[in-house]
Protein backbone atom coordinates (compact mmCIF):
# COMPACT_ATOMS: atom_id res chain seq x y z
CA UNK A 1 0.00 0.00 0.00
CA UNK A 2 1.50 3.53 -1.36
CA UNK A 3 1.88 6.08 1.92
CA UNK A 4 3.32 9.41 1.77
CA UNK A 5 6.87 9.53 3.65
CA UNK A 6 8.92 12.40 4.24
CA UNK A 7 12.38 12.72 3.42
CA UNK A 8 13.28 15.76 6.29
CA UNK A 9 16.56 15.79 5.03
CA UNK A 10 15.35 17.10 1.67
CA UNK A 11 12.91 19.56 3.25
CA UNK A 12 13.82 23.37 3.31
CA UNK A 13 10.82 24.25 4.82
CA UNK A 14 9.51 26.12 1.68
CA UNK A 15 5.81 25.23 2.36
CA UNK A 16 4.90 24.58 -1.02
CA UNK A 17 3.34 21.26 0.01
CA UNK A 18 0.92 23.73 2.79
CA UNK A 19 -0.31 26.07 -0.25
CA UNK A 20 -0.42 23.15 -1.93
CA UNK A 21 -2.91 20.93 0.30
CA UNK A 22 -4.86 24.37 1.02
CA UNK A 23 -5.49 24.35 -2.62
CA UNK A 24 -6.49 21.02 -3.53
CA UNK A 25 -9.16 21.73 -0.73
CA UNK A 26 -10.59 24.57 -2.26
CA UNK A 27 -13.49 25.20 -3.97
CA UNK A 28 -11.45 28.03 -6.38
CA UNK A 29 -8.98 25.71 -6.58
CA UNK A 30 -6.72 28.92 -6.62
CA UNK A 31 -4.30 30.23 -4.55
CA UNK A 32 -5.95 33.75 -4.93
CA UNK A 33 -8.89 32.58 -3.31
CA UNK A 34 -6.76 31.60 -0.06
CA UNK A 35 -5.68 35.19 0.97
CA UNK A 36 -7.51 35.83 4.08
CA UNK A 37 -10.07 33.08 3.25
CA UNK A 38 -11.07 31.38 7.21
CA UNK A 39 -12.06 28.69 5.87
CA UNK A 40 -9.35 27.43 4.08
CA UNK A 41 -7.10 25.01 5.57
CA UNK A 42 -4.35 23.18 5.03
CA UNK A 43 -3.70 18.71 6.33
CA UNK A 44 0.19 19.11 6.18
CA UNK A 45 2.21 21.38 8.05
CA UNK A 46 5.73 22.04 8.14
CA UNK A 47 7.23 22.28 11.63
CA UNK A 48 10.57 22.96 12.84
CA UNK A 49 12.36 20.57 15.52
CA UNK A 50 16.24 21.83 16.58
CA UNK A 51 17.39 23.18 13.28
CA UNK A 52 15.30 20.43 11.23
CA UNK A 53 12.37 20.80 8.94
CA UNK A 54 10.14 18.60 8.22
CA UNK A 55 6.05 18.01 6.67
CA UNK A 56 4.14 16.60 8.98
CA UNK A 57 0.84 15.04 8.79
CA UNK A 58 -1.34 12.00 9.33
CA UNK A 59 0.35 8.75 8.83
CA UNK A 60 -2.70 7.17 8.18
CA UNK A 61 -1.76 4.19 11.64
CA UNK A 62 -3.63 1.02 11.16
CA UNK A 63 -4.90 0.33 13.72
CA UNK A 64 -5.36 4.12 14.14
CA UNK A 65 -5.86 5.63 17.90
CA UNK A 66 -8.32 7.80 16.07
CA UNK A 67 -10.50 5.75 14.28
CA UNK A 68 -10.74 3.58 17.38
CA UNK A 69 -11.79 6.72 19.62
CA UNK A 70 -14.63 8.25 17.64
CA UNK A 71 -17.83 7.73 19.46
CA UNK A 72 -20.11 9.24 16.38
CA UNK A 73 -18.93 7.08 13.42
CA UNK A 74 -17.48 10.06 11.59
CA UNK A 75 -13.95 8.21 11.19
CA UNK A 76 -13.97 5.67 8.37
CA UNK A 77 -10.84 3.51 6.61
CA UNK A 78 -11.46 4.07 3.40
CA UNK A 79 -11.22 0.59 1.19
CA UNK A 80 -9.58 2.33 -1.74
CA UNK A 81 -6.45 3.16 0.16
CA UNK A 82 -7.12 2.24 3.47
CA UNK A 83 -6.55 5.54 4.48
CA UNK A 84 -7.98 6.99 7.50
CA UNK A 85 -10.96 9.61 6.50
CA UNK A 86 -13.43 12.13 8.37
CA UNK A 87 -17.00 12.45 7.54
CA UNK A 88 -17.56 15.70 8.97
CA UNK A 89 -21.52 14.74 7.84
CA UNK A 90 -21.58 12.60 11.17
CA UNK A 91 -18.40 14.16 13.32
CA UNK A 92 -19.50 16.09 16.14
CA UNK A 93 -16.07 17.82 16.40
CA UNK A 94 -16.09 16.04 20.42
CA UNK A 95 -12.01 15.92 20.28
CA UNK A 96 -11.63 12.34 21.27
CA UNK A 97 -9.68 11.86 18.31
CA UNK A 98 -7.40 14.35 18.50
CA UNK A 99 -6.88 13.78 22.35
CA UNK A 100 -5.17 10.10 21.55
CA UNK A 101 -3.53 10.87 18.09
CA UNK A 102 0.44 11.02 19.20
CA UNK A 103 1.35 13.22 16.04
CA UNK A 104 -1.28 16.02 16.39
CA UNK A 105 -2.55 15.16 12.96
CA UNK A 106 -6.24 16.58 13.47
CA UNK A 107 -7.34 19.98 13.79
CA UNK A 108 -10.02 21.76 14.27
CA UNK A 109 -11.90 23.69 11.52
CA UNK A 110 -15.02 25.39 10.04
CA UNK A 111 -14.29 24.81 6.21
CA UNK A 112 -16.23 24.83 3.55
CA UNK A 113 -17.22 21.11 3.61
CA UNK A 114 -18.96 21.89 6.96
CA UNK A 115 -22.48 21.18 6.87
CA UNK A 116 -23.85 22.47 10.06
CA UNK A 117 -21.89 25.46 9.73
CA UNK A 118 -19.46 24.68 13.12
CA UNK A 119 -15.90 23.48 13.01
CA UNK A 120 -15.30 19.47 12.48
CA UNK A 121 -12.29 17.28 12.29
CA UNK A 122 -10.12 18.36 9.26
CA UNK A 123 -6.94 16.15 8.92
CA UNK A 124 -5.18 14.17 5.68
CA UNK A 125 -7.33 13.13 3.26
CA UNK A 126 -4.49 11.60 0.86
CA UNK A 127 -6.35 13.23 -2.04
CA UNK A 128 -8.02 9.95 -2.52
CA UNK A 129 -9.56 11.53 -5.63
CA UNK A 130 -5.99 12.62 -7.27
CA UNK A 131 -4.92 9.33 -6.41
CA UNK A 132 -8.20 7.92 -8.33
CA UNK A 133 -7.37 9.48 -11.30
CA UNK A 134 -3.59 8.40 -11.33
CA UNK A 135 -2.10 11.45 -9.55
CA UNK A 136 -0.03 12.14 -6.75
CA UNK A 137 -1.33 13.80 -3.17
CA UNK A 138 -1.24 17.61 -3.78
CA UNK A 139 1.99 17.69 -1.68
CA UNK A 140 4.06 15.13 -3.15
CA UNK A 141 3.63 17.16 -6.63
CA UNK A 142 4.30 20.36 -5.11
CA UNK A 143 7.77 19.25 -2.79
CA UNK A 144 10.42 20.68 -5.44
CA UNK A 145 13.27 18.64 -3.44
CA UNK A 146 11.30 15.79 -3.11
CA UNK A 147 11.24 15.49 0.59
CA UNK A 148 8.01 14.15 0.17
CA UNK A 149 7.71 10.53 -1.81
CA UNK A 150 4.44 8.85 -2.45
CA UNK A 151 5.84 5.14 -2.50
CA UNK A 152 5.15 1.89 -1.24
CA UNK A 153 5.31 1.71 2.49
CA UNK A 154 6.65 -2.10 2.95
CA UNK A 155 9.57 -1.35 0.71
CA UNK A 156 10.43 2.06 1.86
CA UNK A 157 10.20 0.92 5.46
CA UNK A 158 12.48 -2.12 4.78
CA UNK A 159 14.46 -0.05 2.78
CA UNK A 160 15.73 1.38 6.05
CA UNK A 161 17.95 0.03 9.18
CA UNK A 162 15.44 0.84 11.83
CA UNK A 163 11.83 -0.09 10.99
CA UNK A 164 10.75 1.90 14.09
CA UNK A 165 8.83 4.96 13.77
CA UNK A 166 11.87 7.19 13.36
CA UNK A 167 12.82 5.87 10.26
CA UNK A 168 9.85 6.78 9.14
CA UNK A 169 11.36 10.41 8.78
CA UNK A 170 14.42 9.24 8.17
CA UNK A 171 16.14 10.04 4.52
CA UNK A 172 15.40 8.19 1.98
CA UNK A 173 18.80 9.26 0.75
CA UNK A 174 21.46 11.73 1.65
CA UNK A 175 20.92 15.45 1.94
CA UNK A 176 22.19 17.10 -1.65
CA UNK A 177 24.81 19.68 -1.69
CA UNK A 178 23.03 22.45 -2.44
CA UNK A 179 20.27 21.58 -0.10
CA UNK A 180 22.34 20.81 2.41
CA UNK A 181 23.87 24.85 2.24
CA UNK A 182 21.25 25.91 2.19
CA UNK A 183 20.38 24.85 5.37
CA UNK A 184 23.51 25.60 6.86
CA UNK A 185 23.33 29.34 5.31
CA UNK A 186 19.64 29.39 7.08
CA UNK A 187 21.07 28.39 10.61
CA UNK A 188 23.86 31.06 10.08
CA UNK A 189 21.00 33.49 9.93
CA UNK A 190 19.34 32.58 12.71
CA UNK B 1 -24.25 -21.05 18.59
CA UNK B 2 -26.91 -18.29 20.02
CA UNK B 3 -25.86 -14.58 21.23
CA UNK B 4 -27.70 -12.42 23.09
CA UNK B 5 -27.29 -9.63 23.87
CA UNK B 6 -29.25 -7.49 26.92
CA UNK B 7 -28.76 -3.99 25.15
CA UNK B 8 -28.33 -2.23 21.99
CA UNK B 9 -26.15 0.80 23.06
CA UNK B 10 -22.47 1.58 21.77
CA UNK B 11 -21.17 -1.60 23.58
CA UNK B 12 -23.75 -3.91 22.13
CA UNK B 13 -23.05 -2.59 18.47
CA UNK B 14 -19.78 -2.48 18.67
CA UNK B 15 -19.31 -6.04 20.39
CA UNK B 16 -22.13 -7.34 17.81
CA UNK B 17 -19.70 -5.67 14.47
CA UNK B 18 -16.76 -7.03 15.47
CA UNK B 19 -18.57 -10.60 15.52
CA UNK B 20 -19.29 -10.53 12.16
CA UNK B 21 -16.68 -8.62 10.49
CA UNK B 22 -14.36 -11.40 12.05
CA UNK B 23 -16.73 -14.25 9.95
CA UNK B 24 -19.88 -15.10 12.74
CA UNK B 25 -22.54 -16.96 11.28
CA UNK B 26 -23.73 -17.31 14.72
CA UNK B 27 -27.87 -16.10 15.42
CA UNK B 28 -27.92 -13.42 17.33
CA UNK B 29 -30.73 -11.61 19.33
CA UNK B 30 -30.17 -7.92 20.59
CA UNK B 31 -32.89 -7.04 22.92
CA UNK B 32 -33.49 -3.26 24.33
CA UNK B 33 -36.28 -1.49 26.75
CA UNK B 34 -35.19 1.14 23.97
CA UNK B 35 -36.80 1.20 20.58
CA UNK B 36 -33.70 2.38 18.36
CA UNK B 37 -31.13 1.16 16.34
CA UNK B 38 -27.63 1.83 17.77
CA UNK B 39 -27.09 5.50 18.68
CA UNK B 40 -24.49 7.44 19.62
CA UNK B 41 -25.00 8.91 22.97
CA UNK B 42 -22.18 11.50 21.87
CA UNK B 43 -24.12 12.58 18.74
CA UNK B 44 -27.26 12.65 20.36
CA UNK B 45 -27.23 16.14 22.38
CA UNK B 46 -26.71 17.70 18.75
CA UNK B 47 -30.27 16.84 17.84
CA UNK B 48 -31.56 19.28 20.11
CA UNK B 49 -28.99 22.01 18.77
CA UNK B 50 -30.51 21.55 15.13
CA UNK B 51 -28.53 18.64 13.70
CA UNK B 52 -30.27 16.07 11.91
CA UNK B 53 -31.37 12.61 13.50
CA UNK B 54 -29.26 10.40 10.99
CA UNK B 55 -26.56 11.47 12.98
CA UNK B 56 -26.77 10.00 15.36
CA UNK B 57 -27.25 6.40 14.55
CA UNK B 58 -23.60 6.24 14.08
CA UNK B 59 -23.22 2.70 12.88
CA UNK B 60 -25.79 3.37 9.98
CA UNK B 61 -29.52 3.00 10.00
CA UNK B 62 -29.27 -0.09 8.38
CA UNK B 63 -27.57 -1.91 10.91
CA UNK B 64 -29.45 -4.80 12.36
CA UNK B 65 -30.24 -5.97 8.45
CA UNK B 66 -26.56 -5.34 7.77
CA UNK B 67 -25.31 -7.71 9.80
CA UNK B 68 -28.42 -9.99 9.95
CA UNK B 69 -29.85 -9.47 13.66
CA UNK B 70 -32.96 -10.69 15.54
CA UNK B 71 -34.22 -7.56 17.41
CA UNK B 72 -36.69 -7.57 20.58
CA UNK B 73 -36.89 -4.07 20.76
CA UNK B 74 -38.80 -1.84 23.32
CA UNK B 75 -39.49 -4.42 25.84
CA UNK B 76 -37.46 -4.57 29.11
CA UNK B 77 -35.38 -7.71 30.43
CA UNK B 78 -37.13 -8.42 33.50
CA UNK B 79 -34.96 -11.48 34.67
CA UNK B 80 -31.86 -13.28 33.87
CA UNK B 81 -31.82 -17.16 35.22
CA UNK B 82 -27.84 -17.30 34.62
CA UNK B 83 -27.79 -21.15 35.94
CA UNK B 84 -30.73 -21.97 32.84
CA UNK B 85 -29.02 -19.57 30.58
CA UNK B 86 -32.07 -18.04 29.86
CA UNK B 87 -33.54 -14.36 30.12
CA UNK B 88 -37.04 -13.16 30.63
CA UNK B 89 -38.81 -10.60 29.20
CA UNK B 90 -41.38 -8.48 30.13
CA UNK B 91 -42.29 -11.32 32.98
CA UNK B 92 -43.26 -13.96 30.61
CA UNK B 93 -41.18 -14.74 27.46
CA UNK B 94 -37.95 -16.79 27.72
CA UNK B 95 -35.05 -16.35 25.43
CA UNK B 96 -32.12 -18.91 25.78
CA UNK B 97 -28.81 -18.60 24.87
CA UNK B 98 -25.40 -19.99 24.73
CA UNK B 99 -23.58 -16.43 25.35
CA UNK B 100 -24.94 -13.78 26.67
CA UNK B 101 -23.28 -9.87 26.39
CA UNK B 102 -24.59 -7.64 29.05
CA UNK B 103 -25.10 -4.16 28.99
CA UNK B 104 -27.60 -2.69 29.43
CA UNK B 105 -26.58 0.81 30.12
CA UNK B 106 -27.31 3.40 32.84
CA UNK B 107 -30.30 6.16 33.63
CA UNK B 108 -30.35 9.02 35.34
CA UNK B 109 -30.31 9.20 38.88
CA UNK B 110 -33.40 11.62 40.33
CA UNK B 111 -33.43 13.10 43.78
CA UNK B 112 -37.21 13.06 43.79
CA UNK B 113 -38.88 10.61 42.35
CA UNK B 114 -41.90 12.88 42.23
CA UNK B 115 -39.64 15.41 39.72
CA UNK B 116 -40.78 12.17 37.09
CA UNK B 117 -44.02 13.00 36.45
CA UNK B 118 -43.38 16.58 36.60
CA UNK B 119 -43.72 18.24 33.06
CA UNK B 120 -40.82 19.82 31.89
CA UNK B 121 -38.48 18.00 34.60
CA UNK B 122 -36.26 15.34 32.49
CA UNK B 123 -32.83 13.29 32.75
CA UNK B 124 -30.14 13.27 29.84
CA UNK B 125 -29.12 9.90 29.46
CA UNK B 126 -31.04 7.93 25.98
CA UNK B 127 -32.19 9.60 22.71
CA UNK B 128 -36.00 9.06 24.36
CA UNK B 129 -34.76 11.85 26.63
CA UNK B 130 -33.31 14.16 23.50
CA UNK B 131 -36.42 13.47 21.90
CA UNK B 132 -38.91 14.34 24.65
CA UNK B 133 -36.81 17.35 25.58
CA UNK B 134 -36.73 18.88 21.89
CA UNK B 135 -40.77 18.54 21.68
CA UNK B 136 -40.96 19.98 24.96
CA UNK B 137 -39.05 22.84 23.98
CA UNK B 138 -41.01 23.13 20.71
CA UNK B 139 -43.99 22.90 22.15
CA UNK B 140 -44.31 24.87 25.29
CA UNK B 141 -41.80 27.34 23.53
CA UNK B 142 -39.19 26.89 26.27
CA UNK B 143 -37.39 29.93 27.01
CA UNK B 144 -34.98 29.28 29.84
CA UNK B 145 -33.50 26.05 31.09
CA UNK B 146 -31.84 25.09 34.22
CA UNK B 147 -29.12 21.87 34.14
CA UNK B 148 -28.98 20.71 38.06
CA UNK B 149 -25.37 18.97 38.12
CA UNK B 150 -22.51 20.76 36.09
CA UNK B 151 -20.59 17.18 35.12
CA UNK B 152 -19.55 16.00 32.10
CA UNK B 153 -23.41 15.50 30.86
CA UNK B 154 -24.65 18.42 32.43
CA UNK B 155 -22.56 20.71 30.73
CA UNK B 156 -23.20 18.72 27.29
CA UNK B 157 -26.53 18.84 27.78
CA UNK B 158 -26.00 23.08 28.88
CA UNK B 159 -24.12 23.54 25.28
CA UNK B 160 -26.75 22.22 23.81
CA UNK B 161 -29.46 24.12 24.91
CA UNK B 162 -27.48 27.13 25.00
CA UNK B 163 -26.47 26.38 21.15
CA UNK B 164 -30.30 25.97 20.83
CA UNK B 165 -30.74 29.33 22.19
CA UNK B 166 -32.38 28.97 25.40
CA UNK B 167 -31.04 31.24 28.88
CA UNK B 168 -28.96 28.37 30.50
CA UNK B 169 -28.12 28.02 33.96
CA UNK B 170 -25.87 25.42 35.77
CA UNK B 171 -26.35 24.73 39.04
CA UNK B 172 -23.78 22.44 40.50
CA UNK B 173 -22.61 21.14 43.95
CA UNK B 174 -18.75 21.73 43.97
CA UNK B 175 -16.07 24.98 43.49
CA UNK B 176 -15.82 24.05 39.88
CA UNK B 177 -18.06 22.25 37.08
CA UNK B 178 -16.14 18.94 35.73
CA UNK B 179 -15.18 18.17 39.22
CA UNK B 180 -14.64 14.41 38.27
CA UNK B 181 -12.00 15.35 35.48
CA UNK B 182 -10.38 18.23 37.27
CA UNK B 183 -8.52 19.42 39.71
CA UNK B 184 -8.88 22.20 41.58
CA UNK B 185 -7.04 25.34 39.58
CA UNK B 186 -7.04 23.40 36.18
CA UNK B 187 -11.32 23.38 36.80
CA UNK B 188 -11.45 26.74 38.29
CA UNK B 189 -9.65 28.07 34.81
CA UNK B 190 -11.82 25.49 32.67
CA UNK B 191 -14.79 26.59 34.56
CA UNK B 192 -13.66 30.71 34.17
CA UNK B 193 -13.33 29.81 30.07
CA UNK B 194 -16.68 28.27 29.74
CA UNK B 195 -18.33 31.69 31.70
CA UNK B 196 -15.86 33.74 29.46
CA UNK B 197 -16.63 31.93 26.13
CA UNK B 198 -20.58 30.84 25.99
CA UNK B 199 -23.52 32.83 27.59
CA UNK B 200 -24.15 29.64 30.51
CA UNK B 201 -24.67 31.26 33.29
CA UNK B 202 -22.77 28.47 35.94
CA UNK B 203 -24.20 28.57 39.78
CA UNK B 204 -21.80 26.82 42.06
CA UNK B 205 -21.56 25.65 45.72
CA UNK B 206 -25.62 24.97 44.95
CA UNK B 207 -28.23 22.48 44.65
CA UNK B 208 -31.80 22.47 43.55
CA UNK B 209 -33.42 21.57 46.29
CA UNK B 210 -37.31 21.95 45.21
CA UNK B 211 -38.89 22.58 42.15
CA UNK B 212 -41.73 25.11 41.31
CA UNK B 213 -44.80 23.60 39.91
CA UNK B 214 -48.04 24.97 38.23
CA UNK B 215 -50.69 22.36 36.84
CA UNK B 216 -48.04 19.79 36.54
CA UNK B 217 -45.63 22.23 34.85
CA UNK B 218 -42.79 23.02 36.02
CA UNK B 219 -42.23 27.14 36.53
CA UNK B 220 -38.83 27.48 37.89
CA UNK B 221 -36.60 25.84 40.90
CA UNK B 222 -35.44 26.78 44.50
CA UNK B 223 -31.74 26.71 45.43
CA UNK B 224 -30.48 25.52 48.74
CA UNK B 225 -29.32 29.12 49.78
CA UNK B 226 -33.20 29.95 49.31
CA UNK B 227 -32.97 31.83 45.89
CA UNK B 228 -35.72 30.88 42.99
CA UNK B 229 -34.84 30.65 39.23
CA UNK B 230 -37.85 30.72 36.87
CA UNK B 231 -37.49 27.93 34.11
CA UNK B 232 -39.54 25.88 31.94
CA UNK B 233 -37.60 22.98 31.97
CA UNK B 234 -35.21 21.30 34.32
CA UNK B 235 -32.63 18.68 32.88
CA UNK B 236 -31.26 16.67 36.34
CA UNK B 237 -27.21 15.40 35.46
CA UNK B 238 -26.49 14.43 38.79
CA UNK B 239 -25.66 11.04 38.52
CA UNK B 240 -26.41 8.02 36.76
CA UNK B 241 -27.58 4.30 38.15
CA UNK B 242 -26.55 1.57 36.49
CA UNK B 243 -29.24 -1.32 35.06
CA UNK B 244 -28.04 -3.86 37.36
CA UNK B 245 -31.58 -5.44 38.60
CA UNK B 246 -31.99 -8.47 36.50
CA UNK B 247 -28.94 -9.61 37.45
CA UNK B 248 -30.04 -9.51 40.63
CA UNK B 249 -27.10 -7.01 41.52
CA UNK B 250 -26.52 -3.91 44.14
CA UNK B 251 -26.39 -0.79 41.63
CA UNK B 252 -22.70 0.17 41.68
CA UNK B 253 -22.00 -1.80 38.33
CA UNK B 254 -21.29 -5.40 37.92
CA UNK B 255 -17.62 -5.95 38.99
CA UNK B 256 -15.61 -8.16 36.44
CA UNK B 257 -11.82 -9.10 36.29
CA UNK B 258 -9.89 -8.68 33.13
CA UNK B 259 -11.61 -11.82 31.17
CA UNK B 260 -15.20 -9.11 31.88
CA UNK B 261 -16.93 -12.48 32.89
CA UNK B 262 -20.01 -12.41 35.31
CA UNK B 263 -20.73 -15.77 35.25
CA UNK B 264 -19.54 -18.91 32.91
CA UNK B 265 -21.16 -17.54 29.48
CA UNK B 266 -22.53 -14.20 30.80
CA UNK B 267 -20.46 -10.82 30.17
CA UNK B 268 -20.38 -7.77 30.79
CA UNK B 269 -19.72 -4.43 29.31
CA UNK B 270 -19.81 -0.77 28.98
CA UNK B 271 -21.99 1.54 32.05
CA UNK B 272 -22.51 -1.50 34.14
CA UNK B 273 -19.35 -3.23 34.01
CA UNK B 274 -17.74 -2.17 36.99
CA UNK B 275 -13.82 -3.00 35.39
CA UNK B 276 -10.07 -3.05 36.51
CA UNK B 277 -8.44 0.49 35.59
CA UNK B 278 -5.72 0.01 33.45
CA UNK B 279 -3.01 1.59 35.57
CA UNK B 280 -4.08 1.83 38.68
CA UNK B 281 -6.00 -1.38 38.60
CA UNK B 282 -8.74 0.05 40.43
CA UNK B 283 -12.06 -1.02 40.18
CA UNK B 284 -14.99 1.21 38.89
CA UNK B 285 -17.18 2.04 36.14
CA UNK B 286 -15.77 3.42 33.42
CA UNK B 287 -18.11 4.89 31.50
CA UNK B 288 -16.97 6.02 28.23
CA UNK B 289 -17.14 5.12 24.51
CA UNK B 290 -13.01 3.87 24.23
CA UNK B 291 -13.68 1.54 27.13
CA UNK B 292 -17.02 0.01 25.54
CA UNK B 293 -15.24 -0.53 22.63
CA UNK B 294 -12.28 -2.45 23.92
CA UNK B 295 -14.59 -4.26 26.73
CA UNK B 296 -16.74 -5.32 23.31
CA UNK B 297 -14.34 -6.18 21.13
CA UNK B 298 -12.57 -8.50 23.89
CA UNK B 299 -15.35 -10.11 24.49
CA UNK B 300 -16.42 -10.90 21.02
CA UNK B 301 -12.37 -12.07 20.39
CA UNK B 302 -13.14 -14.29 23.36
CA UNK B 303 -16.07 -16.17 21.91
CA UNK B 304 -14.26 -16.72 18.68
CA UNK B 305 -11.26 -17.45 19.15
CA UNK B 306 -10.70 -17.74 22.73
CA UNK B 307 -8.14 -15.21 23.00
CA UNK B 308 -8.14 -12.29 25.87
CA UNK B 309 -7.30 -8.90 24.58
CA UNK B 310 -8.56 -6.83 27.79
CA UNK B 311 -5.63 -4.66 29.39
CA UNK B 312 -7.80 -2.64 31.84
CA UNK B 313 -10.19 0.82 31.26
CA UNK B 314 -8.89 4.11 31.33
CA UNK B 315 -11.01 7.51 32.60
CA UNK B 316 -9.92 9.56 30.20
CA UNK B 317 -12.10 12.28 28.73
CA UNK B 318 -12.62 15.12 26.58
CA UNK B 319 -14.89 18.04 26.39
CA UNK B 320 -14.97 19.98 22.95
CA UNK B 321 -18.41 19.97 21.54
CA UNK B 322 -19.63 23.21 20.94
CA UNK B 323 -16.42 24.68 22.22
CA UNK B 324 -12.99 26.14 21.04
CA UNK B 325 -10.76 24.84 24.14
CA UNK B 326 -11.05 21.22 24.25
CA UNK B 327 -10.81 20.00 28.48
CA UNK B 328 -8.96 16.85 28.13
CA UNK B 329 -8.50 14.53 31.61
CA UNK B 330 -7.46 11.33 32.54
CA UNK B 331 -6.12 9.37 35.56
CA UNK B 332 -5.58 10.78 38.93
CA UNK B 333 -4.51 13.94 40.36
CA UNK B 334 -2.10 13.10 42.60
CA UNK B 335 1.97 13.24 43.08
CA UNK B 336 3.80 15.88 41.52
CA UNK B 337 2.24 18.80 39.34
CA UNK B 338 4.32 20.10 36.72
CA UNK B 339 2.57 23.21 35.38
CA UNK B 340 2.00 25.29 31.85
CA UNK B 341 -0.23 28.27 32.16
CA UNK B 342 -1.13 31.23 30.03
CA UNK B 343 -4.12 32.85 28.89
CA UNK B 344 -5.85 30.65 26.36
CA UNK B 345 -4.15 27.03 27.74
CA UNK B 346 -3.93 25.58 31.08
CA UNK B 347 -1.99 22.42 31.20
CA UNK B 348 -0.89 20.29 33.75
CA UNK B 349 0.93 16.48 34.38
CA UNK B 350 0.92 15.11 37.39
CA UNK B 351 3.81 12.30 37.66
CA UNK B 352 4.67 9.57 40.03
CA UNK B 353 7.54 7.50 40.41
CA UNK B 354 8.80 9.67 37.01
CA UNK B 355 5.61 8.35 35.37
CA UNK B 356 2.67 10.28 34.40
CA UNK B 357 -0.35 9.18 36.92
CA UNK B 358 -2.80 11.87 35.65
CA UNK B 359 -3.22 14.80 33.50
CA UNK B 360 -5.37 17.94 32.49
CA UNK B 361 -4.97 20.06 29.55
CA UNK B 362 -7.32 22.95 28.50
CA UNK B 363 -7.15 25.09 25.67
CA UNK B 364 -6.00 22.83 22.99
CA UNK B 365 -5.42 19.50 21.93
CA UNK B 366 -1.39 19.93 20.35
CA UNK B 367 0.06 17.36 22.85
CA UNK B 368 -2.60 15.68 24.31
CA UNK B 369 -2.32 12.52 22.08
CA UNK B 370 1.54 12.49 22.89
CA UNK B 371 1.32 12.43 26.62
CA UNK B 372 -1.87 10.09 25.91
CA UNK B 373 0.72 7.51 24.84
CA UNK B 374 3.29 7.95 27.36
CA UNK B 375 0.46 7.90 29.87
CA UNK B 376 -0.42 4.19 28.91
CA UNK B 377 2.56 3.15 27.59
CA UNK B 378 3.79 4.48 31.46
CA UNK B 379 7.32 5.43 30.16
CA UNK B 380 9.45 7.22 32.24
CA UNK B 381 9.55 10.79 31.81
CA UNK B 382 11.07 12.38 34.93
CA UNK B 383 11.70 16.31 34.62
CA UNK B 384 11.65 16.13 30.76
CA UNK B 385 8.17 16.87 30.65
CA UNK B 386 8.47 20.40 31.46
CA UNK B 387 10.33 20.61 28.06
CA UNK B 388 6.97 19.36 26.74
CA UNK B 389 4.12 21.44 28.40
CA UNK B 390 4.46 24.44 26.70
CA UNK B 391 4.66 23.35 22.87
CA UNK B 392 2.36 24.47 19.95
CA UNK B 393 1.17 22.34 17.53
CA UNK B 394 2.61 19.03 16.10
CA UNK B 395 6.21 19.03 17.50
CA UNK B 396 5.88 16.68 20.61
CA UNK B 397 6.11 13.19 19.02
CA UNK B 398 9.08 14.64 17.13
CA UNK B 399 10.98 16.12 19.73
CA UNK B 400 11.38 12.84 21.47
CA UNK B 401 11.60 10.72 18.34
CA UNK B 402 14.74 13.06 16.94
CA UNK B 403 15.84 13.02 20.56
CA UNK B 404 16.98 9.52 21.39
S1 LIG C 1 -5.00 11.06 12.68
FE1 LIG C 1 -3.28 10.40 13.96
S2 LIG C 1 -3.96 8.44 14.88
FE2 LIG C 1 -5.32 8.88 13.13
S3 LIG C 1 -4.42 7.78 11.43
FE3 LIG C 1 -3.63 9.90 11.36
S4 LIG C 1 -1.71 9.86 12.49
FE4 LIG C 1 -2.81 7.96 13.00
S1 LIG D 1 -14.10 14.93 16.48
FE1 LIG D 1 -15.32 13.97 14.86
S2 LIG D 1 -13.97 12.45 13.93
FE2 LIG D 1 -13.05 13.04 15.90
S3 LIG D 1 -13.82 11.53 17.36
FE3 LIG D 1 -15.24 13.26 17.45
S4 LIG D 1 -16.86 12.77 15.98
FE4 LIG D 1 -15.13 11.40 15.53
Amino acid sequence: MKRIFIDYEKCVACKACEIACAIEHHPDKSVLSLVGDKKAHSNVKVIAVENINFASSCRHCDPAYCVDACPSGALKRDRFMNAVIVDPYMCKACAMCAMVCPFDAITFKKTYNSPFGRDHAVKCDFCIERIKIGLNPACVDACKTKALVFTDSESFVKSKEKADLKSFLVGHSKEPANVKLFKELKKEML
Amino acid sequence: MKIVTVGCGMAAAEFVETLRTNGSNDDIVMISNEPFIPYSPCSMPFYISGEPIDTVFWKGINFYKRYNIKTILGRPVTNIAVENKCVEINGSDRIFYDKLFFASGSRSYFPDDNWLNIAGVFGFKNLQDILVIDNYIKSEKVKRAVVFGGGFIGIDAALSLWKRGLNVTVVHRNNRVLSQMTDQEGGIYATEKLREKTGINIILKSVVKNIIVDSGKLKGVTLDNGDSLAAELLIVTIGVIPNTEMLGVNTKGIEVDFDLKYHNDVYVAGDVASTKHMITQKSGVYATYPNARSQARSIAYDILFNKNLFRGSLNTNVLKKHIEFPIISAGYFEGDPYTYCDEEIFRRIYLKDDQIYGYLLVGDTSISGFIYNLYISQKKVGNNIMKFLSLKRGKAYYIQALSV
